[in-house]
């Protein structure tokens, strides 16, 4: 059994090019924190002295007594659980759908769907944007979180996760008389929690870090994104004048993610175990 | 149980939202939108317009002094990510401007031409403001097809940064002023005895990421010599003896190493900063932080800066110029609304001193002929520009954009990726393409 | 249609159809309107003029876009095989139990939290050649830092590394996944055949990783032929358009030149583009039989 225990365990050479690898990863995130540490003024002489003391939380203290940015962090929440929420309910409805059900042109129906993979977001920004304004839907939550609720890429992956679920167990269900939805409802989709967890966390981060959608269709301040408001901070030329402010705001906007991260890191790799979209 | 720890907090989220809603009493309500950065971690509510420091301080406790004063008045400011003109152009085409907005004076003629902008001598006139008192640049930046367009705000152009220490071991100062450069020939001359003298390049440019370096200088030259650049509203003209000229000229500095390379705008900001060339061509904008620096004992460039026009190497004296006004979007006003925006403008203009600190060249003559201005470190030097210096014609639309392709070609000519004709021959083709399709 | 199939069509509306719907009004339609858009000199403020095939005709003479079109398909081709080999290596690598394993996996997942704005920001204090990291450390060494957001060789590289750096996340969290669905009981039954390492890795590992590959392929062919954020914000494109891809092109287009006709135009070609290098990738990956 020596192969099996092998293959649970890191080989030194393998640890050294993890390690390595990991710097290189972590190195650039290292420098932002160190940067987002020093004063403005110092780093405008010489970006250099980010390797040395002193350091200073100043950055940090300006950017929690910018009125607004609270503000902003709940509208980033509010938009990215929404999108979150809607992608979950909708993909995996369709997912079973598309998996599960028999229907005329359910086919031809999956990879219409998939062409949606192909669309550059650019190309249909403008249009969407003079339809939101028929709707009235700019600077409201709605008019923010919509748009995220068109992903193919859910859909086919939890339509590739239901496919991997064995039917005997639809059979039994079905033969104990249970209605299609009670099937989806109460057996498989308890099934999905590893695929929901995987599509939740990429549908999160996505909407979380978006940027062009939020800065044209919310343009009021109070309706901005996190992502927006600290954007609309930097000042044309504030890369000289507040290099230290600006990697502060990088790192105040990581932040809430990292902790989401550490705290579901669990759930996450692990859940992905059954989650392999292409099963 | 960890979903229902989430939908508490979205409930909490959507009810903390739905409580920031309060009715509120019938004021008119005014929508101001800007540019210049968010900086309510440091000015706040604050109304002190004289300790404000840089474009953010000063515009922010300016509009809060008009909140203040007029209490009547519900100001709405809004700030926008730099420059925000794809927000701009969302929210007209969505119906939904802002009352005022900041905008630059080369930009106005896009929004005019679409006649998505409203003329504003009535308004400037209810406001009290006679567009007689704006200086020669600033009425030439609002005025389109004979109407006016906006309330200049300042005049912004390129100006010759000096580090007069690293000038006077190069033996160029003389009565403690620069030595200017009378021609091309003598700008190389400078910049070659410059760099044997103290070892750093003469110039310093931003040349990565920043298209408007190089335009700056080619305008301001093309200018200088009389070229015409824009014959008609369609096309551009670029391949000219002229032209050729300047563009020679920078190549030329930049294959003999008298100027950086390789730098952008924040790597040539730190070194001018760190004495680490002669001159550092950028804008008014950046005045105010190196008189800073200047003060600043123990620093490079202590009592060591000076600030002038562009020196005049062909031609004529001149210098290509835009500025920053306010413009009003269509849209529908109801009386009180006009009469509140008149307010503004007015307190704008009344204010045009206070804007000038930021080292802009103020849009009213009044101003500039002050002695408070006239006091401020440098003004006198570089108050020319406000009568010297021209923008593009008024006609020539989408300037951003022909900006940003003269730019990127002239870029490619001065690094010798390209050979200077076939640059010039590709920027004249590209903007022209653009312009035939307006 | 049968009534069996109107039942089933009727069975199925619930599941469908709410998805369909919001997919068919906020991409669908969206996507056809810039279809129309694209036969018309338009500008964002609702003025157009029918214009025929004059964009098509333009975009396949126009030399900028040539130019985005090779440096978006050059970058593709390097970044994606690049990130495959890489989150695959680092998958195999972590696919274990185990503190260790865990830290490195959030090591390498941590980037992906970044927004494009953040991760341009430090790579350009990365590799500037003023005072970035990467000259600090040249610096030291005693050589002149490399012009690489500058330069027209290395700035679509210099694009390149930093999405490579921050795009590790979700193909490596999939490769993972892809991992552990391969039941434990096959790498025991090769240990008893005493099969060597390599061996089980090419019979065993990689053949079940195919259709997870396959996947991880085409989403990040999609993504990265959509480049745009990275380019904008970290060189503008330059220099001299060494480093702009359609996208970004298609940006300028719209937004700084208002020709909303050229880009939808430029945007239905890239979609075209996208949508036949993807589904051949398709077929090329699932032709032949599963093991």
């Amino acid at each position: 059994m020596k192969g099996l225990a092998d293959r649970h365990r890191l080989s030194p050479l393998a640890l050294a090019g993890l390690s390595v690898a990991a710097l290189v990863m972590v190195a650039p995130l290292l420098w932002t924190v160190a940067l987002s540490l020093k004063s403005n003024a110092e780093l405008m002489r010489d970006s250099g002295t980010a390797f040395f003391a002193p350091y200073t939380l100043e950055n940090y203290r300006a950017i929690l007594q910018g009125s607004q940015v609270f503000g902003w962090l709940l509208n980033s929440l509010i938009v990215s659980l929404g999108t979150t929420l809607g992608v979950l309910a909708l993909c995996s409805l369709a997912g079973y759908g598309f998996a599960r059900l028999e229907f005329p042109g359910r086919r031809a129906l999956f990879v219409f769907v998939l062409l949606g993979l192909a669309v550059p977001e650019q190309a249909v920004i403008l249009p969407r944007h003079q339809l939101f304004a028929d709707f009235g839907l700019h600077n409201s939550y709605p008019g923010l979180i919509l748009p995220g609720l068109a992903a193919p890429f859910g859909v086919f992956f939890m339509a590739q996760y239901f496919r991997g679920i064995p039917r005997e167990l639809d059979e039994a269900a079905l033969l104990d008389g249970a209605s299609r939805w009670t099937l989806f409802w109460k057996v498989l989709l308890p099934l999905t929690w590893p695929a929901q967890a995987t599509l939740g966390v990429f549908t999160f981060l996505a909407s979380w870090n978006d940027y062009w959608w939020p800065l044209i269709s919310a343009t009021r301040s109070d309706r901005f994104t996190l992502t927006v408001g600290l954007a609309s901070s930097q000042m044309n030329y504030a890369q000289t004048s507040g290099l230290g402010y600006l990697m502060a705001q990088a790192v105040f906007a990581a932040l809430p993610i990292l902790i989401v991260y550490a705290l579901f890191q669990k759930q996450i790799v692990g859940a992905m175990a059954g989650a392999a979209a292409a099963r | 149980m960890k979903s229902r720890a989430l939908l508490r907090l979205a409930a909490v989220a959507i009810m903390g939202a739905a409580m920031g809603c309060a009715p509120e009493e019938r004021r008119t309500e005014i929508s101001v939108q800007r540019f210049f950065g968010e900086c309510g971690a440091v000015y706040g509510r604050s109304t002190e317009v004289a300790a404000a420091e840089g474009e953010c301080g000063i515009v922010t406790t300016l509009i809060n002094r008009f909140a203040a004063e007029n209490p009547d008045l519900d100001v709405d400011a809004n700030v926008v990510a730099w420059p925000g003109y794809a927000q701009l152009t969302a929210q007209i085409a969505a119906g939904d401007p802002p009352d005022l907005v900041t905008m630059h004076q080369s930009v106005i003629s896009d929004y005019q031409a679409r006649g998505l902008l409203e003329p504003m001598d009535d308004l400037l006139r209810q406001a009290g403001v006679r567009p007689e008192d704006f200086t020669a640049a600033g009425r030439r930046g609002v005025t389109k097809e004979g109407l006016i367009y906006g309330l200049p705000w300042d005049t912004v152009g390129g100006l010759y940064h000096v580090n007069t220490g690293l000038f006077a071991q190069a033996g160029l100062m003389t009565n403690g002023k620069p030595v200017v450069p009378r021609s091309a020939e003598e700008l190389l001359e400078h910049a070659r005895r410059f760099k044997s003298a103290t070892g750093r390049p003469y110039l310093i440019q931003s040349q990565v990421n920043d298209p408007a370096t190089h335009v700056r200088n080619l305008y301001t030259y093309l200018l200088a010599q009389d070229a015409v650049v824009f014959p008609d509203p369609q096309h551009i003209r670029l391949r000219t003896p002229e032209a050729r000229r300047v563009v020679e000229l920078f190549r030329t500095l930049e294959r003999e190493a008298l100027t950086t390379r390789n730098q952008d705008y924040p790597a040539a900001t730190a070194s001018f900063l760190n004495g680490e060339g002669g001159v550092f061509l950028t804008g008014t904008w950046m005045l105010g932080p190196f008189e800073e620096e200047a003060r600043t004992p123990g620093r490079p460039l202590h009592d060591s800066y000076a600030v002038i026009p562009y020196p005049r190497l062909w031609g004529r004296r001149a210098a290509f110029v835009d500025g920053h006004a306010w413009v009003a979007p269509k849209r529908e006003r109801s009386p009180e609304q006009r009469r509140a925006l008149a307010r503004f403008i007015g307190f704008m203009a009344a204010h045009n001193f206070d804007w000038s600190r930021t080292g802009h060249l103020p849009a009213f003559r009044s101003v500039v002929e002050s002695p408070e201005f006239q006091a401020l470190p440098h003004r006198s030097d570089i108050a020319p520009l406000a009568a010297a210096g021209a923008p593009l014609p008024s006609f020539v639309q989408r300037q951003a954009a022909i900006e940003s392709m003269v730019g990127e070609e002239l870029a490619s000519a001065i690094t010798g990726a390209k050979t200077v004709e076939a640059a010039l021959r590709d920027a004249e083709r590209r903007v022209n393409d653009l312009l035939a399709r307006l | 249609m049968n009534a069996q199939g109107r039942r089933n069509l009727l069975q199925a509306a619930p599941f469908i159809g709410p998805f369909l719907l919001l997919y068919v009004g906020l991409l669908i339609y969206p996507l056809l309107d810039g279809l129309t858009l694209s036969f018309h000199r338009a500008d964002p403020f609702g003025g157009r003029a029918f214009a025929g095939l004059e964009n098509y005709a333009r975009l396949a003479s126009d030399p900028v876009f040539g130019q985005a079109l090779g440096n978006t398909f050059k970058y593709a081709v390097v970044v994606v095989p690049v990130l495959t080999a890489i989150t695959l290596a680092l998958a195999l690598a972590l696919n274990k139990p185990g503190r260790t394993a865990s830290v490195f996996r959030g090591l390498f997942f941590s980037s992906a939290v970044l927004s494009v704005t953040i991760i341009t920001l430090i790579w350009r204090f990365v590799l500037t050649p003023d005072a970035g990291l990467l000259a600090e450390v040249w610096e030291a060494a005693g050589r002149e830092p490399v012009p690489f957001l500058s330069h027209p060789d290395l700035a679509l590289l210099a694009v390149a590394v930093a999405t490579i750096w921050w795009s590790i996340g979700l193909p490596m969290m999939l490769f993972l996944a892809g991992l552990q669905q391969i039941p434990e009981d096959i790498f025991e039954a090769a240990a008893l055949d005493r099969a060597n390492r390599w061996t089980t890795f090419r019979r065993i590992t990689l053949p079940s990783l195919r259709r997870t590959a396959v996947l991880v392929v085409m989403l990040q062919t999609a993504a990265q032929l959509q480049l745009f954020g990275q380019a904008q914000l970290l060189t503008a494109g330059g220099p001299g358009g060494a480093s702009r891809p359609v996208v970004l092109f298609i940006y300028e287009t719209a937004f700084t030149r208002w020709e909303l006709g050229y880009a939808s135009a430029l945007a239905q070609v890239l979609f075209v583009l996208i949508l036949a290098v993807t589904l051949l990738q398709f077929r090329a990956g699932t032709s032949r039989r599963e093991p």
